[in-house]
């Protein structure tokens, strides 16, 4: 889904829980914050978290020079189970 | 290194592959920029059909309008309890809209979209769900897409 809205001509960033996985399939630019699938943009009611992580995802894009690269963000968040 | 291929045989061992790299340049100060979602998280309209949890590869609009309230998600695919409880740690659309009041972004477009990943026909999902995807965020002029998946 990223790789052809990419491809479509508009740059896009992924926010993920599981960057082995994007690395995989190819994505090309991608934030990574230490949160569990399911919660990707940060811990629930969290606006403090979620804004930083969207800040910092759309940061990381004026950095990110070359497919493929996989920023981590210093945010972390772990579900109660 | 050459590699050794034989007609008819496949190696018992999954060897996945990363596909070549795609690339748009960023031109644009993320000020600048109109910003719209597109995540695999399942999400739509409460008021919209939902999602088929056995492989199902339609989109849904999103408006950028929504309440967080008037949202919800359908997927099988992962533990559902933190999204449930705010949407916005999957479809951060509050988020987003904050960011243009404050003047970090630009702007969202009206339609943002929902879809639900993890598995299904990815045939499909190529073909046709991104194509789709793509469409509604290029006729609206976003500038960047930020996906939340994997």
């Amino acid at each position: 889904m990223q790789r052809e809205i990419e491809a479509q001509g508009i740059p896009t960033v992924i926010i993920a829980a599981l960057p082995p996985v994007v690395r995989q399939q190819g994505s090309p630019r991608a934030v990574a914050p230490n949160v569990p699938m399911g919660a990707n943009a940060g811990e629930p009611h969290n606006v403090e978290m979620q804004t930083a992580i969207v800040k910092e995802a759309l940061l990381a894009m004026t950095k990110m020079d070359q497919p493929g690269m996989i920023i981590p963000l210093p945010y972390e968040y772990h579900a109660k189970i | 290194m050459q590699l050794t291929i034989t007609g008819n045989l496949q190696s018992e061992i999954y060897t996945p592959t990363t596909p070549p790299p795609v690339w748009t340049p960023l031109t644009k100060a993320i000020k600048d920029c109109k910003v719209g979602l597109a995540s695999a998280c399942g999400v739509h309209l409460k008021s919209d059909t939902p999602f088929g949890k056995a492989g199902d590869f339609t989109h849904r609009r999103i408006p950028s309008s929504a309440k967080g309230n008037e949202l919800m998600v359908t997927h099988g695919g992962y533990d559902n309890a933190d999204v449930n409880r705010d949407i916005n740690c999957m479809f951060p659309l509050e988020r987003l809209n904050e960011l243009v009041a404050e003047g970090f972004i630009k702007s969202v477009p009206d339609t943002h979209v929902g879809f639900m990943g993890g598995g299904g026909v990815q045939d499909q999902f190529k073909s046709v769900t991104a194509p789709a995807a793509a469409k509604i965020l290029k006729e609206q002029g976003v500038d960047i897409c930020i996906l939340t998946a994997g």
